[in-house]
């Protein structure tokens, strides 16, 4: 299962012959950067470092995200497996299509590795993705146009809801989903998912392995060392997570380049230590509110807005009158 | 905030009122046809309230309840005593608080407001343990009846079992299930229950220990029965153990079904009251509402199951992702002392 490339280990990409490194660079963090030439320089040295998994969405920070990576990436595509995300949330094929458009003109680039649907967090979502016109068309129609080499879908909300996704009658290659030791013990993924998707050799890319932003260390309940290397002892295949600066990436990299499985006693020790504080979600927060419902999903679904969310106060920024006729363009 | 949000759910609710007025002459003829479901409910002479049985407690109960939060929010106590005695003249005798609502401000309310006609109502208020055990349950109940101004409650039940963790914890030795047992053998309450607005799951847990409820609350409305269903998962079970059940939030909890225009009053509120229920726990803020609310109940005609059925239909799209019932998939519904006793951050920081 392991190859090095710098020294991170490689892992199979589901039934393909691809390989991704077992640390993915998050996208939503990297727009949390101070600044662009420190987000830049993130990519490149993740890159550098041997990270080959890029994880990013149509709408983190209304597109700034997606931005900085592809400015990052110059020069380095074709040394990384590039993913975004779709945020049709239940709207139709065309508008999936659209965001397509944008996604890779804001990456710079020609086409995707891997396009997932975002956030799948409602109970209807999966009958508005296989519906006719619905989005699970536009991921059939961008993987024959050869604009996306790979299709998944996301989601943390619940594992029940992954499932119902996975019997709908659409071939993903990957899933994405929160993977760490609190969700062991509270409506768990690593139990009901994980092993479905090992069974039919769908890549399962793990994310929150320190949930989300690091609650449960502010919290001391864990450390981020324990945490990270909990999650990528899972059988997934890659854990994306976050960095928002030069030396979070450094201590990542720290973790992935010399990385040991935990063993399967340990893992099973923390399980047991977070128990008290995993049992009621308190550090799951993504599974019990809205929190972790980017904008685009609460709009679709007519979920009440978070006037304090990044992406909200970015969006009402950006449709203030500046007084220009035309946005800038850079 | 919380005001301006009160006072634009009121306007709404009035513009909707005068449609649901029509809807109810329309459907006494429906039920002058004598197309009855066959449950237990019972008709409105159009005069008073209906009353049922409290399942086997021997008390009867108004099949419209008439909600403690609401009424804290009222704007002054002279408006809270008014919507009380107006209430009871039309037959109203179910009371329902808690001992967190508005930080104790309900239940004074309420207290004020029954001076002189407790031995008339069935008073009820809620426990807010939230995993802590008896003898903080058994404090509480003395700051509830001090509040009251009473010596003994109706009805006394553990309020928003919806953490998951809750059912060990209530049931955990020295938990606050042994509070209620104690506080009835003390004759301190009359009847014991508990309530939820979560997760039909954490309710059939609640369920499965064979304890002795009396009571059960739970969300039931028109669009419960397609999405997360109390209706379905909860409501049979109850009846099977002969626990009265309370229903709670027929309109969504703010009048979020009204208001997005699923249903109007009074297909929210009779749909709620057809259901085998002792109880709809409803919340009413203003003499407006109020006056609406009675209307539908004392003309209280249940609906037929054909009917039923149809309002579950014509709903079912709105109620495919809970937008509708934001108690059971957001945050916004779970109080302070819950959120702060399970270590979740305050509604100022995680609103929903």
């Amino acid at each position: 299962m392991t190859q090095t490339s710098g020294s991170i280990p490689l892992r199979q990409f589901g039934k393909s012959d691809v390989k991704i490194s077992a640390l993915g660079l998050g996208g939503h963090h990297l727009g949390d950067a101070p600044d662009e030439p420190t987000a830049v320089r993130i990519v490149q040295e993740a890159v550098d470092g041997g990270v080959t998994f890029f994880d990013n969405c149509w709408e983190y920070h209304r597109g700034k995200s997606e931005i900085c990576m592809g400015r990052g990436l110059q020069g380095r595509r074709d040394k990384v497996f590039l993913m975004t995300k779709v945020c049709s949330h239940g709207r139709e094929s065309a508008l999936a299509m659209q965001m397509l458009e944008q996604s890779l003109r804001r990456l710079q680039t020609d086409h995707l590795d891997l396009w997932q649907i975002h956030g799948v967090s409602f109970d209807n979502d999966p009958e508005l993705f296989i519906r006719p016109n619905g989005a699970a068309e536009a991921l059939r129609k961008a993987k024959e146009q050869g604009k996306v080499r790979f299709v998944g879908f996301t989601g943390h909300k619940d594992p029940q809801l992954h499932l119902k996704m996975l019997n709908v009658g659409f071939e993903f290659d990957s899933v994405q989903m929160p993977l760490n030791a609190f969700d062991s013990q509270f409506h768990s993924f690593e139990t009901q998912v994980l092993p479905e998707l090992n069974k039919r050799g769908i890549a399962a890319l793990g994310m929150k392995p320190i949930n989300g932003h690091g609650e449960p260390v502010k919290g001391g309940v864990v450390s981020a060392q324990e945490a990270l290397r909990y999650a990528m002892s899972l059988p997934a295949t890659t854990t994306i997570t976050g960095m928002e600066s030069l030396d979070i990436l450094h201590q990542n990299l720290a973790i992935a380049q010399g990385f040991q499985p935990m063993s399967p006693q340990d893992m099973q020790a923390l399980r047991e230590r977070v128990k008290p504080q995993a049992g009621d979600g308190r550090y799951e927060l993504y599974k019990l509110s809205l929190k972790f419902d980017n904008p685009e999903a609460r709009l679709a679904h007519e979920m009440p807005l978070d006037m304090q969310s990044v992406e909200v106060k970015e969006m009402v920024n950006a449709t203030k009158n500046t007084g220009h006729p035309f946005p800038k363009v850079s | 905030m919380q005001n301006s949000h009160d006072s634009g759910r009121r306007n709404f609710l009035k513009g909707a009122a005068i449609l649901g007025a029509s809807t109810v002459a329309g459907q006494i003829s429906m039920a002058q046809a004598q197309q009855n479901s066959g449950g237990t409910a019972d008709s409105g002479s159009g005069e008073t309230v209906p009353h049922r049985s409290l399942g086997r407690t021997g008390i009867q109960v108004s099949a419209m309840g008439l909600g403690g939060y609401h009424l804290g929010s009222a704007k002054d106590q002279k408006e809270a005593n008014e919507i009380v005695e107006v209430a009871m003249d039309a037959g109203i005798n179910f009371f329902d608080n808690a001992w967190d609502y508005h930080d104790g401000h309900s239940e004074e309310v309420l207290g004020t407001a029954l001076k002189g006609k407790r031995d008339k109502v069935v008073v009820m208020t809620k426990v807010c343990t939230h995993g802590r055990g008896k003898d903080v349950a058994m404090q509480q109940l003395e700051e509830s009846l001090r509040r009251l101004q009473t010596d003994h409650l109706d009805v006394w039940q553990i309020h928003e079992v919806i953490y998951e963790t809750d059912p060990d914890l209530i049931y955990a030795p020295g938990g606050a299930a042994e509070a209620l047992l104690q506080a009835k053998q003390q004759g301190k309450v009359r009847a014991i229950g508990f309530t939820g607005h979560k997760d039909p799951s954490i309710h059939r847990r609640m369920l499965a220990h064979n304890f002795p409820f009396d009571t059960v609350q739970m969300p039931l409305n028109c669009l419960d029965a397609t999405f997360r269903s109390f209706e379905t998962n909860v409501l049979p079970e109850a009846q099977r153990q002969g626990i009265a059940v309370l229903g709670m939030k027929s309109m969504g909890g703010s009048g979020e079904i009204i208001i997005n225009g699923a249903a109007t009053p009074s297909e929210a509120l009779r749909y709620a009251m057809s259901l085998p229920v002792a109880t709809t726990i409803s919340g009413v803020d203003s003499m407006e509402i109020l006056e609406q609310n009675l209307a539908i109940a004392k003309g209280f005609q249940p609906m037929t199951s054909a009917e039923m059925q149809a309002l579950r239909d014509r709903c079912k799209t709105l109620a495919a992702d809970g937008r509708m019932e934001l108690f059971k998939v957001t945050k916004k519904y779970d109080g302070g002392v819950g959120r702060q006793q399970h270590h979740f951050p305050s509604s100022e920081e995680l609103p929903a």
